[in-house]
């Protein structure tokens, strides 16, 4: 890559105490998003994908949670390292972030339009109505329609698709050079989703931003993203530009979680159909931590794999697998 | 808004006609007549039935209720059977001491409450968060008359600061206020306490909510996270406990009235339970409802102010 990345993430690992031990959620993750760039996050329920991007925007719970090893590398500062007076001056302005629950990732006591307008006020240091102003273009922006009439309106008169338009526009209220979206379809409408997407994909070309896309669901992914992470477990067990993982999926939970993309004919997409479950942080498997679940398994497979290139694939296609992609057993 | 304020009076009028009714039948049907039981076991039977004869118990029950629901109604509540003067008088004259001593415990019980609470939980289990717990619950447990008597000594006679005979006093607002102060105290630490842990366990969970952390991810200052976006969202379940307890205190404050000798509607209940004061007792009932109809409401109003959800229809 010529151009320096926007975000590069070396070896990140966050822990949480559970029972009086720290144990890692996520482990020794590794990438870099490049400037433009859509870097999706792949992966089932409880695999750390929002501990990934929780742990770049500073916001893992202090009380039992640490980032214990690792560099967030952001404009040449290390966000794991920075205090929060510093991570909060460029939480909400440089890199933003939208949830994956629109209907309780709004206060439900304040009106859409002061939320909104909170990130230019601290950021950008408006005043309340030049904020309120900007706040009604952000709306517009969105497509809330009659934007003017709902600024004081309260979460609860929006529908889930219309909240989650509104969490779009207060991410990009102070034009964030990264965007991080955390599920943010998950929740919706088959039909919404599509027009969420739609809207997220348009709006990032519009700003130039980066943006890390987290999905359970490989086939929203494929028309977002340039390149995907699938995470497994904490870690990351296969990455490659988006063409080439789907042209040659090669760790078997990548070839599990394409099978399992819901069809259109279904309205749920939150059903999986892998047998048996992600290990808990605290039961996690020695060897290779898809094992357990994996038709595939070796012997070799008791000891933790590393991520390695794939061969007939393009040199940045790795997996973390003994048997598809084990080149250095 | 006005139309419902008036909705909601509307529809207490059911609520009080029932409570009446079942004030009325209570005291006919169970057991025991009450001619005899308030004349005592060696009441002669000519005083027992001149008794009955002026509460007009020996009418036919249709009649007495006709009669009974037309007076209550209309503010006619008979005479109280000891003191001979009208029951609503007697209420109407304690009700100003019941309603003072209330609104000021419970303005000195958020005062202290609110940010205490809110201040424990976001110091959780820190040295303070423990004495505020520990000191909350010390509130809760410890006899409220014992306090009352407590503060009497140090504050009424040790120290002569306040008079000992909280009467209410005269006039001026001042002096009223004098005569406040203790039996306020004494009530409003016990609601201090309550508010406390509500607060505080309130605040944990909100604390923990999505919109929180939405807040801090578009770098709202911590000062404005708990104060804008928290503590609103904090006041929803404090309101609620603070609604119930009102009834409560009303009825509960009958120690501290009568450690501080202050006229009010505990009082009045207990001398009327004790002296077998039958009429009285009736009017007090209403009183009652009355009160907790009113409390209702206001609770719901203050919803309303606080919760943007909640619709006045
Ligand atoms: N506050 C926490 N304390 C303990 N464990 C946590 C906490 N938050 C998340 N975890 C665990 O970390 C793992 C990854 O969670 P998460 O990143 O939320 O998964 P997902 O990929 O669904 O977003 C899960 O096993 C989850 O149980
Ligand atoms: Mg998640």
């Amino acid at each position: 890559m010529a151009e320096a990345p926007a975000l590069s993430v070396q070896g990140l690992t966050t822990e949480f105490r559970i029972g009086g031990q720290w144990h890692a959620a996520i482990r020794g993750i590794d990438f870099d998003l490049g400037k433009n760039e859509t870097l999706a996050l792949v992966g089932e329920s409880g695999c750390g994908k929002s501990i990934t991007a929780l742990s770049i925007m500073g916001l893992i719970p202090k009380a039992a949670g640490r980032i214990a090893a690792g560099k967030i590398l952001f404009e040449g500062q290390d966000l794991a390292q920075l205090d929060e007076e510093h991570l909060r001056e460029i939480r909400g302005d440089r890199i933003a972030m939208i949830f994956q629950e629109p209907m309780t990732s709004l206060n439900p006591v304040l009106t859409i339009g002061f939320q909104v307008a909170e990130a230019l006020r601290y950021h950008r240091g408006m005043s309340q109505a030049e904020a309120r102003t900007h706040a009604l273009e952000l709306l517009e922006q969105v497509k809330i329609p009659s934007a003017r009439q709902r600024l004081d309106d309260y979460p609860h008169q929006f529908s889930g698709g219309m909240r989650q338009r509104v969490m779009i526009a207060m991410a990009l209220a102070c034009k964030p050079q990264i965007l991080l979206a955390d599920e943010p379809t998950t929740a919706l409408d088959v039909t919404i989703q599509a027009q969420v997407l739609l809207l997220l994909a348009e709006l990032k070309q519009l700003y130039g931003m980066s943006m890390i896309f987290i999905s359970h669901n490989l086939g929203v992914v494929a028309t977002i993203a340039d390149r995907v992470a699938v995470m497994y477990a904490g870690e990351i067990v296969e990455t490659a530009a988006v063409g080439d993982l789907f042209d040659r999926p090669t760790h078997p939970y990548t070839e599990a979680l394409l099978s399992s993309i819901p069809r259109v004919d279904r309205t749920s997409d939150t059903l999986m159909a892998i047998p048996g479950q992600v290990p808990a942080i605290n039961r996690m498997p020695g060897g290779c931590r898809y094992a357990p679940r994996c038709a595939l398994r070796q012997p070799v497979c008791e000891r933790p794999p590393a991520l390695a290139p794939v061969s007939g694939s393009a040199p940045t296609h790795l997996a973390r697998c003994w048997v598809r992609a084990g080149g250095d057993r | 808004m006005l139309q419902y304020l008036i909705k909601r009076l509307l529809y207490a009028v059911p609520t009080l006609l029932a409570v009446l009714t079942v004030v009325f039948f209570v005291a006919r049907v169970l057991p025991g007549d009450p001619a005899q039981v308030m004349l005592g076991e060696q009441a002669g039977a000519e005083a027992i039935q001149a008794l009955r004869v002026r509460l007009g118990l020996d009418r036919p029950l249709v009649e007495q209720y006709v009669d009974f629901m037309q007076g209550a109604l209309s503010g006619d509540w008979g005479t109280s059977l000891v003191t001979g003067r009208s029951v609503l008088g007697e209420v109407l004259n304690v009700i100003p001491f019941t309603i003072e001593l209330t609104l000021a415990s419970i303005l000195l019980g958020a005062l202290i409450g609110v940010p205490l609470g809110a201040w424990s939980a976001l110091h959780r289990n820190s040295l303070v968060d423990y004495a505020t717990r520990i000191g909350s619950l010390f509130g809760l447990s410890f006899p409220a008359f014992v306090m009352a008597i407590m503060l009497l000594l140090a504050f009424a006679i040790q120290l002569d600061w306040f008079p000992v005979i909280s009467s209410g006093g005269g006039g001026s607002v001042s002096e009223r206020l004098l005569h406040l102060a203790l039996p306020a105290v004494n009530l409003g630490i016990i609601m201090a306490a309550y508010i406390t842990r509500v607060t505080r366990s309130s605040m944990l969970e909100v604390l923990g909510e999505d919109y929180v952390r939405t807040a801090r991810a578009k770098g709202v200052p911590h000062r404005a996270v708990v104060w804008q976006h928290c503590l609103r969202n904090a006041l929803i379940p404090v309101v609620t406990v603070v609604g119930l307890y009102l009834g409560i205190l009303i009825g509960n404050s009958v120690l501290t009235e009568i450690v501080f000798n202050r006229p009010g509607l505990g009082k009045l209940i207990v001398g009327a339970l004790t002296q077998r004061d039958y009429t009285m007792l009736q009017g007090l009932m209403v009183v009652y409802t009355f009160i907790i109809v009113v409390v209702n409401l206001l609770t719901d109003l203050t919803y309303g102010f606080i919760d943007p959800r909640v619709k006045y229809q």
